[in-house]
């Protein structure tokens, strides 16, 4: 589904990734540890075509296609969903709002018409459920006065929603509480398929214990320097990152 | 829109002032109102200075922001005509009754003296209407100007606890100019709808009002598109624990220029008011807002906040935004906030990120920037309409 090879990435002429590279088969769950400033939410953004990010060699494939020639909206369209780190707040446009122009967007770059209201409502209050949401939090506005919390469920209601292929999750648990923390990961193990994949990018082992892992990577100094099953962050939360990096 | 058919050759300013003062002169009735003031007014109609007034004003500090160049067009005196508005008139409320003028009039005795020479010329127009609002009941002015400068001049008188709407629902090729005086009675409730959309028409709109003890008035001053809109608005709180809510949201498309000059005077303790005020600009629109809030001495307790936001489409777009305090009472709340920007690029990456074309993410960023204020709005079927004339319906 996703293959990246020797990924140099810069921001502001400063080398962040330096030459990694990594594959994602349909229906995996990869999760992408390591140390602070070691690339891993500038991975994420490159995947998601967030803007300030150069790359300046390798490439990245999505279902044989050259992802970085297309736009942050044809990548969504294309199936590419990026849980933020720290979700924007857009006051004035409500939940609903906001989704039925994404869907919407969604279904006309697929030559469909657009969702009417009641087939928009159902499907909304469906995946509210999944995450435990209050439908009243369909008319706030996005992620305005949301807590921590909230903004990262919105994320995955979200996520839900659109229904992508390949879902980036990028410290989706931070912030959460432990309630809140299992919700999440129901919702995301609701969201497992055969078609879908995941890459979840965390600093803890919490998440994992929740939504098993089929790939684990250790990613240090810009490149994807251990990678193994779910017993390496074990490992990782048992030791911490200086033993496994000074081995490499 | 047409374009106004008046326009013909382009004259200096000073000799475009005079042209639009003997157009005003030559009108000058003042069959209108009673006798005490008509005499009054007319005598400040003749005066000598007021062309140096007119030429000079475009200097003073709350007209500097806005471009005066209707001044140098040659107008002709059009017709006033009522229309059947396109706006949504909502609910079922009788109308007010037009009355004849009468010195007893609360409206015309509250008529503050005028401090511009628009004012005087315009008080003695011959369009001159008075209406009185006893219990609940709606005044729908719906002039419309095919073309050349019309004068109009309208009060109402709303009773003491008595409930008015104001509707003024121009439809205008040429320029309209226009002097609204409301009274509203101790305990009154007035709210006024200003819903605008006349293309490439001119509008030069003169209101005021004055507010007795325990009344309020709501404002919706709504611009969807004008060429040149001017609205100053001066509400006196004149009695204790009277209230002031003033909402705008213009619309300003490429060209265009809406100018709002407010004064909200605190003349009586616990008074209260709130200004809300948005600006969408697009490339090469302007926008000049000036906000004072003034209280008098007798204001104590005065409770008071203005803001305006504008957002600029593009670099070309410009907005002019001046908060003004003025305060000789030492017991009272009054801030102001002021921002200007663009649109935000986190936000049109967040939704572009979600699978919206950026021409479709800028449009939802620009209604949601306008939405505070025309949520506001008491009648959805108003905000409807306003959304879907500025391009933001999303149903």
């Amino acid at each position: 589904m996703l293959t990246i090879r020797n990924l140099h990435v810069s921001v502001e002429g400063r080398g962040i990734l330096k030459g990694l590279t990594l594959e994602v088969r349909p229906g995996e769950v990869h999760a992408l540890m390591g140390p602070n400033g070691a690339g891993k939410s500038t991975l994420a953004a490159v995947l998601a075509g967030r803007e300030g990010y150069e790359v300046t060699e390798g490439e990245i494939l999505f279902e044989g296609q050259n992802l970085l020639e297309l736009s942050p909206e044809e990548r969504s369209h294309a199936g590419i969903f990026l849980a933020f780190q720290y979700p924007v707040e857009i006051p004035g446009v409500s939940m609903i709002q906001f989704l039925r122009a994404a869907l919407n967007a969604h279904r006309a770059a697929k030559g469909l018409d657009p969702l009417d209201t009641a087939e928009l409502m159902a499907l909304l209050k469906e995946k509210a459920a999944l995450l435990k949401l209050d439908p009243a939090f369909l008319s706030r506005s996005v992620n305005e006065g949301f807590s921590g919390g909230e903004r990262k469920r919105a994320e995955i209601f979200q996520m839900a929603v659109l229904g992508p292929k390949l879902c980036i999750l990028d410290e989706t648990d931070s912030g959460l509480d432990i309630d809140a923390l299992k919700v999440v990961s129901e919702a995301v193990n609701a969201l497992r398929s055969p078609a879908r994949s995941f890459l979840i990018i965390t600093h803890y082992y919490r998440i994992l214990q929740h939504i098993r892992p089929d790939v684990v990577h250790i990613l240090a100094d810009g490149r994807i320097v251990r990678s193994g099953g779910a017993e390496l962050a074990v490992e990782l939360e048992e030791k911490g990152y200086e033993p496994l990096l000074a081995a490499v | 829109m047409m374009a106004s058919p008046v326009e013909t050759t382009l004259l200096s300013i000073e000799a475009g002032a005079q042209h639009l003062m003997e157009i005003l002169r030559g009108q000058a009735s003042a069959a209108g109102l009673p006798p005490k003031l008509r005499a009054e007014w007319q005598a400040l109609a003749q005066r000598a200075d007021l062309l140096s007034l007119f030429t000079e004003q475009r200097l003073k500090e709350d007209w500097k922001y806005t471009p005066v160049e209707f001044f140098r067009r040659q107008w002709v005196l059009g017709q006033l005509r009522e229309a059947m508005a396109d706006f949504p008139v909502v609910g079922s409320w009788p109308f007010a009754q037009q009355v004849p003028p009468s010195e007893d009039l609360p409206a015309l005795r509250s008529l503050p003296k005028p401090t511009s020479p628009w004012e005087v010329l315009l008080a003695s127009a011959p369009a001159h209407a008075h209406y009185v609002v006893h219990k609940q009941e709606r005044v729908l002015l719906q002039p419309a100007v095919a073309e050349g400068l019309v004068p109009l001049f309208v009060t109402v008188s709303v009773a003491p606890h008595a409930e008015a709407e104001v509707w003024l629902l121009p439809s205008v090729q040429g320029f309209l100019l226009l002097r609204l005086h409301i009274d509203v009675g101790t305990g009154g409730r007035v709210r006024f709808f200003y819903p605008t959309d006349i293309g490439e028409g001119h509008l030069y709109g003169i209101f005021t009002a004055e507010v007795a003890q325990e009344a309020r008035i709501e404002t919706y001053d709504m611009t969807v598109s004008a060429l040149w809109k001017r609205s100053e608005m001066k509400v006196r709180l004149a009695g204790p624990g009277a209230a002031a809510y003033l909402h705008g949201a213009s619309r300003i498309p490429s060209r265009h220029c809406v100018d709002q000059a407010i004064r909200i005077e605190h003349a009586a303790p616990h008074t209260e008011s709130n200004q809300l005020f948005k600006s969408l600009v697009y490339a090469e629109g302007r926008s000049a807002f000036q906000g004072r809030i003034y209280v008098h001495r007798e204001g104590q307790k005065t409770n008071a906040y203005q803001s305006h936001k504008a957002l600029l489409w593009e670099r070309s777009a410009v907005a002019y935004s001046r908060p003004q305090l003025e305060i000789f009472a030492d017991d009272v709340r009054c801030t102001h906030g002021v921002t200007t920007g663009f649109v935000q690029g986190h936000m049109l990456e967040y939704l572009r990120v979600r699978g919206m074309p950026e021409a479709q993410a800028r449009q939802l960023l620009a209604g949601a920037f306008l939405a505070e204020v025309l949520g506001k709005v008491p009648y959805s079927a108003l905000t409807d309409e306003l959304y879907r004339r500025m391009g933001f319906a999303w149903d």
